[in-house]
């Protein structure tokens, strides 16, 4: 890469290598992440509206209303309780995210539940919508 | 944890990804005090995200989460400016196609709706594919089902991403999507 062009990519903030690593959040962990940061910025600046982005706050406004969770002691269970079964991330943050009423609604929502063979078992899929919905009932 | 190795043909949500970056400090912003720099470096890295907004490849970045490492700063010989290797994690959510999301319904036309869905406005229903869900014009415009379940501005939806594309110009992404199907329309 000449110098010139060097210069160009840093000037656009070209990003350098892809994902290296990443990780699936669900809507209310986002939401947490996000208060959090609107905190800190409130904290640390005497005008923190200036300093977050559009992408930022329509973000917010966005997880806080289609967030299912909102303590955070709950985001962590339903985390844990959706970690129990052999889901890849998204699937488990799809589910998080929707929470499926039924079994139907889940394998509607999540096909490779059924297609790639996660959960077999439609009495445990069950199990997994009754615990969170439990988890919302003691909120 | 990743899934598979192929991001494209998951249904993402939001990613927390680890990227690496350039950030170009000026010479005025270099005084000797290490932590002025550290600032003036973190300040400038959220103004370029935040105006970058999004990228075709990452989609729209929300927030960063974390800063991991500031490299060497190597000098730009022609204008003296230093630039500093940075890697950090950042919040990102990038539309896949087949994924189900939720949104907002923002208008209504003849021949479809608009949707919105957190960073990503623009998103294009058509009327063909509005399910059972009818045009109903008026002073206030709506799509109607027989059983009187109603869309209107306002509304929350579930819809079926069907396709996407990245418009470079207005650096976002313009959506096509769906409500037919189980489970999807107004929630």
């Amino acid at each position: 890469m000449s110098a010139g062009e060097e210069e160009e990519n840093a000037a656009e903030l070209k990003i350098g290598d892809e994902f290296l690593r990443a990780k699936c959040l669900m809507n209310c962990e986002v939401a947490i992440i996000l208060e959090h940061k609107y905190e800190q910025l409130q904290q640390m600046s005497d005008d923190p509206a200036n300093q977050v982005s559009q992408v930022f706050e329509k973000s917010l406004q966005y997880v806080k209303r289609f967030s299912r969770y909102k303590n955070p002691d709950a985001v962590r269970q339903v985390r844990e309780v959706l970690s129990r079964y052999q889901l890849a991330e998204f699937e488990l943050c799809v589910l998080g995210n929707l929470c499926p009423e039924t079994v139907e609604e889940a394998i509607a929502m999540v096909p490779s539940i059924k297609t790639k063979g996660r959960i077999d078992d439609d009495e445990q899929i069950e199990k997994m919508l009754h615990d969170l919905s439990l988890i919302k009932k003691f909120e | 944890m990743v899934d598979g190795h192929n991001f494209k043909s998951s249904k993402m949500v939001f990613l927390e990804a680890e990227m690496n970056s350039n950030v170009l400090i000026s010479p005025d912003q270099l005084t000797p005090q290490g932590l002025l720099l550290q600032k003036a470096i973190i300040t400038r890295l959220l103004e370029d995200i935040a105006n970058k907004k999004a990228s075709k490849e990452h989609g729209y970045f929300i927030a960063i989460t974390s800063l991991k490492s500031i490299g060497d700063g190597r000098v730009r010989t022609l204008t003296g400016d230093v630039l500093f290797p940075v890697s950090f994690s950042c919040l990102t959510q990038k539309p896949t196609k087949g994924e189900v999301l939720t949104g907002t319904v923002e208008r209504i036309l003849k021949h479809g709706l608009f949707v919105k869905s957190g960073p990503i406005e623009d998103i294009f229903i058509s009327e063909k594919m509005t399910g059972d869900y009818k045009y109903v014009p008026g002073e206030s415009p709506m799509f109607l089902s027989e059983k009187h379940s109603k869309l209107e501005k306002g509304v929350s939806v579930r819809f079926k991403v069907v396709g996407f594309r990245w418009m470079e110009a207005d650096r976002q992404f313009q959506l096509l999507a769906t409500l037919a199907g189980d489970f999807l329309g107004p929630i």
